[in-house]
């Protein structure tokens, strides 16, 4: 749920000692762009000898090619992967029975490509093939190298993620270490192999199974999504359909490499005990030989408005938890910044309005939480509701408990106590966040990448503060509506053997 | 090793040829094993101030003026290894509620608004072996909010309508607590790796919430929160003379005392291990934990036992990680940990998860790796990835001036010596492998493991017996509690 982006106040005079405000704050912030497009941002922050790195990249699930979810994802994995000097034994040899595998598995392919007329026997023997040659390649590999490189350097939150809109690769080293982060960052995006696509394949199996088969509340988002979008790819699961995964090509992962990790279409931050010459003169020399190139097509699919109010059951043996999604525009719109203030009145801390009406009040909730942007924020998307009933309570006691809520909420302005209320808030949740090199390192690069300058993360505080009670109201009324809806609950199995 | 680096390098040259033809093509880069580094700059420790103000509390003060705010945490040594065996839930209820219950002038939610106009906190809780109430100001509501967090600290009123609210809760996370698989194992292996009859394993249950009355939750605040038994610990953008003395004073009318609070209870014998099965249907996963009892940090073997375990499954590099999840494909989620507690032997435990039907090869590949690390000895470079990934990420453990007061706080808690990491640090460089298999040999003993597994056995491949051990069944059905009991606990 990163979709969130908390808007800071750094401009408002008393509130903040001079020396964090926004002309301060672009003071320890140095950006260059390479000549390849690649742009880097780097923030000094000298307390301790430790540096953060974040690479962010503009390409994530959205960007999956029909037929192949789950690709975008796939890469990231390897891109754990080591290249072509680091993780192998010989080189040249590995490449040879990598390409080999490829070979076996386009023979698989095209036997099975017969369909209904595909002789079964020789599918399997050409699956046994694959397998020897799968299990050939795996000799030349140095196993995780990669990482354990990292790892015994002192790297600390090693780790990556995939998202509808973006790939984020991040970690920090002790400060004596930098050149080791270029070096390594370089070089798996100048040099990424794919090797142990096959059996990384399977890991990125298990996490489905994990995250989304054996979680009920992964299986009800993800039917919320599905239900939800019927032609933008905010209906596909981030990490891709089980059936596409487990035929995902690593043909198909290099080509997604090579169309979506254009330096352009990536940005670098950098924030900890560094300076910025030393970083850029690195940053030429290692970063310098990635090839320029055109940057993505873009999106084209726009979600056609919907028919009417969408429901989706999902039968879970599990106590219930139900969440109701309004389709709302992206973070461009000109009303961006008002549901954000929407969510932190509707479900900010222990007053915000779910909580005190549904848990506190009523009791008939355990939890109650609003959710401003979801799954991503650069298409249109969905505002959320979140409920998990309290013991002895329904779903269907909280959908009308929340429906309720949100009448009275819209028929009257929203009081100045609340406002307030969220400003401060907001403002001081961003205060909160600068002292932290890895969260720092992460909003600089993706408020740039998505607004074309970091300093939208201080200067959107000055939208948030044009937000009015009308605004608010306006805005709910006009989102807030039964064909913008999508309802998703879990239920229990009918006695007898589940729904017809 | 050293060989193959250059060899590599000139495999490099041509590759790097069908690369960009840039006109200044920067030198090819160099291979990391020739990287130099130079020295770390030292760790700056900062010194905490530290006082005992006149009515015995503790006061630990820490300057940081990076940013416009003041937060703070008093540490009580209590904890719900204090609950009654008929009363399981009792700290923790009391934990909530002296937040949530309000304060002798005001309601709970009186102080929601108040805190949160000015975007502050003041949050409590008590948990096994401590409890907190902490604190989160920007700097200019700094007195403000002191004054909330010392009136919850000292005057809690735990109003009936916020402890009958905090105890549905309780329920409501009772009724749910069989809906993910992984927190299951969690739950079932570490209660009966302590015992299920003993405070660190006995579950909370409906009938033990329901007796709890709000008479309780006043005796056992009274019992534990007292001046002399409260760590203060302050970071922030203050002055601190003037911090002293704003505490010093504000706390001048908190004077009660109370009997020094005894040793927690401690932990009973191990249990013979064995093998254990929850039926879970709605999951494509079998989540497992495997293990046994651990010990403590101030062991003088915990150093070679944090490197076995790091070599077993710690990071990336280790064993089970490479061979479960790289070679085999069978688990994303795979590790093996040694927790070690400060004052009570933690859990020694390998847990995951693969999909239903290699459940039993997977846990075959597991135990081999516990065999073969307790037989032979880990290579040399195993020993030294291992050193090196925790020696040169301890600059992580000090780099903010929260984490540094929080660990200052934290040992002289469990009455751990100042320099303990540092110890630490010395005793880690100086583990061999001739250590690291004799701890394993002298500490692990797979004979009396526990294995806790959840899942569906119908798509096991092969049943669980076959791994050599009788399967007992764990049954998860949830005892119902009495429902007069709620209103019998309520107190006139």
């Amino acid at each position: 749920m990163r979709g969130f982006r908390l808007c800071a106040v750094l401009v408002l005079g008393p509130l903040l000692l001079p020396a964090q405000d926004l002309k301060e704050f672009e003071k320890k912030v140095t950006e260059f762009t390479l000549g390849n497009g690649l742009h880097f941002i780097v923030a000094e922050r000298h307390e301790a000898p430790v540096v953060s790195f974040h690479t962010y990249v503009n390409a994530g699930s959205v960007d999956d090619p029909s037929g192949a979810t789950g690709l975008a994802h796939m890469f990231e994995h390897m891109a754990f992967k080591g290249t072509e000097t680091i993780g192998t034994k010989d080189w040249p040899a590995e490449k040879k029975a990598l390409d080999e595998i490829e070979e076996a598995y386009d023979r698989v392919d095209a036997e099975r490509n017969k369909g209904p007329k595909a002789d079964s026997s020789r599918i399997r023997a050409l699956e046994l093939q694959l397998k020897t040659a799968i299990d050939r390649a795996q000799g030349y590999v140095e196993p995780n190298e990669y990482t354990r490189i990292i790892e015994e350097n002192g790297g600390a939150g090693l780790n990556a993620g995939t998202g509808l809109d973006s790939t984020e690769y991040f970690y920090s080293l002790p400060s004596n270490r930098i050149e080791l982060w270029f070096l390594l960052e370089s070089q798996r995006f100048l040099h990424p192999v794919f090797r142990e696509f096959y059996k990384e394949r399977d890991v990125v199996m298990e996490e489905y199974r994990m995250r989304v088969e054996s979680s009920p509340q992964g299986r009800l988002m993800q039917d919320l999504l599905s239900t939800a979008f019927a032609a933008h790819p905010y209906h596909n699961p981030p990490g891709g359909w089980p059936s596409d995964i487990a035929s995902l090509r690593r043909s198909e992962a290099k080509q997604f490499f090579d169309e979506y990790y254009v330096p352009a279409n990536m940005a670098i931050g950098i924030v900890g005990d560094v300076h910025p010459a030393d970083a850029r003169r690195m940053a030429e020399r290692y970063f310098g030989p990635l090839r320029a190139r055109p940057l993505p097509p873009l999106l084209h699919t726009k979600e056609p408005p919907q028919p009417g109010p969408k429901t989706a059951d999902v039968i879970s043996p599990s106590q219930p938890i139900a969440v109701a999604g309004y389709k709302r525009p992206d973070q461009y719109d000109k009303d961006d910044a008002v549901f954000d203030v929407l969510q932190l009145i509707l479900s900010g801390g222990r007053t915000g309005l779910m909580y005190r009406e549904l848990v506190q009040g009523q009791r008939i909730a355990l939890a109650a939480q609003a959710v401003a942007t979801y799954p991503g924020g650069r298409y249109p998307n969905l505002f959320l509701f979140f409920v998990v009933p309290a013991m002895g309570h329904t779903v269907e006691e909280n959908e009308k408990a929340l429906g309720d809520l949100l009448v009275e909420f819209e028929s009257h302005p929203v009081d100045a106590v609340a406002l307030a209320r969220a400003r401060t808030k907001a403002r001081a949740g961003v205060i909160r966040q600068l002292a932290n090199n890895s969260g720092l390192a992460s909003l600089l690069t993706s408020y740039y990448m998505s607004y074309g300058d970091w300093r939208k993360l201080f200067t959107s505080i000055d939208d948030l503060n044009k937000v009015t009670a009308a605004d608010v109201q306006r805005v709910a009324q006009q989102y807030f509506v039964a064909t913008n809806r999508t309802f998703a609950y879990t239920a229990a199995p009918a006695a007898g053997g589940g729904r017809q | 090793m050293k060989h193959r680096s250059a060899l590599l390098l000139l495999a490099l040259t041509p590759l790097l040829a069908q690369g960009p033809a840039s006109p200044s093509r920067p030198a090819p880069p160099p291979s990391y094993k020739d990287l130099k580094y130079p020295p770390l700059g030292s760790i700056q420790i900062p010194d905490v101030a530290r006082f005992t103000l006149p009515n015995g509390m503790k006061l630990y003060l820490l300057e940081d003026h990076e940013l416009p705010v003041v937060n703070g945490t008093a540490l009580v040594r209590t904890g719900n290894l204090f609950d009654p065996g008929d009363r399981v839930g009792l700290a923790g209820l009391t934990g909530t509620v002296m937040r949530s219950g309000g304060t002798r002038s005001k309601t709970g939610e009186q102080l929601d608004e108040q805190l949160e106009n000015i975007a502050a906190s003041v949050e409590s809780g008590i948990g096994e072996s401590s409890g907190s109430v902490s604190f989160s100001a920007l700097k200019e509501n700094t007195a403000e909010v002191l004054a909330i967090f010392k009136d919850i600290l000292t005057g809690p009123e735990f109003r009936q309508d916020k402890l009958d609210l905090a105890k549905s809760q309780v329920r409501s996370g009772i009724s749910r607590r069989n809906d993910n698989a992984e927190s299951i194992v969690e739950r079932e292996f570490t209660d009966i790796v302590y015992g299920k009859d003993t405070p660190y394993g006995w579950p909370e249950e409906y009938a033990t919430i329901d007796r709890i009355n709000r008479g309780d939750l006043r005796s056992f605040y009274q019992r534990y929160f007292f001046p002399a038994n409260v760590m203060l610990g302050i970071r922030g953008d203050f002055d601190t003379a003037a911090m002293k003395a704003a505490i010093e004073k504000l706390f001048s009318d908190w004077t009660g005392a109370q009997p020094p609070v005894p040793e927690f209870p401690k932990v009973g014998p191990a249990p013979n291990g064995g093998t254990y099965l929850a039926v879970k249907k709605d999951v494509t996963q079998t989540f497992f934990a495997i293990g046994q009892r651990g010990g403590q940090l101030n062991d003088k073997d915990y150093p070679a036992l944090a490197i076995m375990a790091d070599i077993l499954g710690g990071g990336f590099q280790s064993r089970l990680l490479q061979r479960v999840r790289t070679q085999m494909g069978n688990a994303y989620h795979i590790g093996a940990e040694w927790d070690a507690r400060y004052d009570h032997p933690g859990l020694f435990e390998i847990s995951g998860g693969t999909k239903s039907v290699s459940t039993v090869e997977t846990i075959k590949a597991i135990r081999e790796e516990v065999d073969r690390i307790r037989t032979t000895e880990v290579t040399e470079a195993e020993l030294r990835t291992a050193k090196d990934t925790v020696l040169n990420s301890l600059v992580f453990a000090f780099d903010t001036k929260a984490k540094t007061l929080g660990r200052i706080l934290t040992y002289e808690y469990y009455g751990y010596p100042k320099d303990f990491l540092q110890q630490y640090q010395k005793g880690l460089a100086a583990v061999t492998r001739a250590d690291v298999l004799r701890v394993a040999r002298e500490h692990i003993d797979p004979a009396r493991f526990t294995l806790v597994t959840v899942g569906n056995p119908q798509d096991f491949g092969q049943p669980l017996d076959t791994l050599g051990s009788p399967v007992t069944s764990i049954d998860l059905t949830i005892a119902s509690g009495n429902p007069a009991g709620m209103e019998r606990g309520k107190q006139p």
